[in-house]
C-alpha cells in the first residue's frame, strides 16, 4: 500500500523512493519498541505463549523428525529455518495471534501515532 | 479512529508481529540444530536400542534363575550377598525424566547427558598397567554411584562400550568393592 508515489518527490538518498516512507516509518516505531522495552516484552510474551500451546514442541519434532531423516551431520540451521517458517507461521493459534496485535495495537496509538 | 490509520496500524501491527514470529523461529531452529549437532536429543536409533536393552535387562531380572539369595550362578560377594544380575529398581531419570532399570542407568546417562564415548573421556584415566588394584580407591570415575552392580554383566553382556574400556584403562572402581 503505498501512497506516497510522487513523481515530484526528490529522490532520497537511500533510493527507498519507490517505496515512499514506510519502511523510515517502520523503522522508527521499531526503534520505539525497542528503546522502550516493548519488544522485548513482546518477545517474551509470544515465546511463552507459543509454548504454551505446544507450538513450539510441534516445531522441535518437526527438526528432530528431519534430523533423523537427513543425518545429524547433514543439517544447517537455515535447514531447519526453512523447514519450520511456512508450518510455523501458519499453525500460530488464532488467540495468540490477536493478543500479540492487540498488544502491538495499543503500542502503536499510544506512542508512535 | 480514521480509516486509513486504522488500516495502516493494522498492516504495522502484522508486520511486527511476522518480525518477532520470525525471530522465535530462528531460535527455535538454532536450538533444534544444537541439540542435533551435540548429540543431545535421544534420536530414535538410540531410543530403540536403549529399549531393547532395557527389555533384555528386565528379561534377565525375570528370570526365575535369578533369585537373589543364593545361587550359584553369581558372585558373591565379600558379604555372602549375591546380587541380581541386573539390577531391577526403576528409577526415574532425573536428566530426561524417563523411567529407567537401575541396571541400564549408567549407559543411559551417557547417552542422556552427552555422547558416551566424549562424556566418559572427560574422566581421567591412570595408567593401563594399574588394573583392579588401583581402581579400589578412585575418586575420578563419573560413574561411582551408579554402577554398583551392572559392570561384572557388562563384561557377561559383552557391551563393548562400558566393559572393555574400563578395564583396559584402569580406573573404574571394582564393581564389588563400591560403597
Amino acid at each position: 500500500m503505498t501512497r506516497k508515489h510522487s513523481v515530484n518527490r526528490p529522490p532520497t538518498p537511500d533510493g527507498a523512493e519507490d517505496q515512499g516512507n514506510e519502511p523510515i516509518l517502520q523503522e522508527i516505531i521499531n526503534i520505539k519498541l525497542i528503546e522502550s522495552g516493548e519488544k522485548e516484552r513482546l518477545m517474551e510474551m509470544l515465546r511463552e505463549r507459543l509454548i504454551e500451546c505446544g507450538w513450539k514442541d510441534e516445531m522441535k519434532a518437526l527438526c528432530r523428525a528431519y534430523v533423523k531423516k537427513k543425518g545429524r551431520n547433514n543439517v544447517t540451521v537455515d535447514d531447519l529455518v526453512h523447514l519450520i517458517t511456512p508450518k510455523g507461521r501458519a499453525s500460530v493459534p488464532d488467540s495468540v495471534k490477536a493478543e500479540l496485535l492487540q498488544r502491538i495495537r495499543s503500542f502503536l496509538t499510544s506512542a508512535a501515532l | 479512529m480514521s480509516g486509513p490509520n486504522e488500516d495502516k496500524n493494522t498492516q504495522l501491527s502484522s508486520h511486527f508481529f511476522g518480525d518477532l514470529l520470525d525471530s522465535i523461529i530462528v531460535d527455535v531452529a538454532s536450538e533444534c540444530h544444537r541439540i542435533a549437532k551435540l548429540g543431545l536429543d535421544r534420536n530414535l536409533e538410540e531410543e530403540e536400542e536403549e529399549m531393547r536393552l532395557s527389555v533384555q535387562a528386565r528379561a534377565r531380572v525375570a528370570d526365575p534363575s535369578n533369585s537373589s539369595e543364593t545361587n550359584t550362578k553369581y558372585v558373591v560377594d565379600i558379604f555372602g550377598q549375591t546380587h541380581p544380575s541386573v539390577a531391577t529398581e526403576i528409577f526415574e531419570c532425573m536428566n530426561c525424566g524417563r523411567s529407567i532399570a537401575a541396571g541400564r542407568f549408567a549407559p543411559h546417562l551417557e547417552k542422556c547427558m552427552g555422547k558416551g564415548r566424549k562424556a566418559r573421556l572427560k574422566v581421567t584415566r591412570s595408567s593401563t598397567a594399574a588394573q583392579n588394584r588401583y581402581s579400589r580407591g578412585s575418586p575420578v570415575s563419573a560413574y561411582s554411584p551408579y554402577s554398583n552392580s551392572t559392570s561384572t554383566n557388562r563384561l557377561s553382556n559383552g557391551t563393548p562400550s562400558v566393559a572393555g574400556e574400563e578395564y583396559s584403562n584402569g580406573t573404574y572402581e571394582e564393581p564389588w568393592n563400591k560403597t
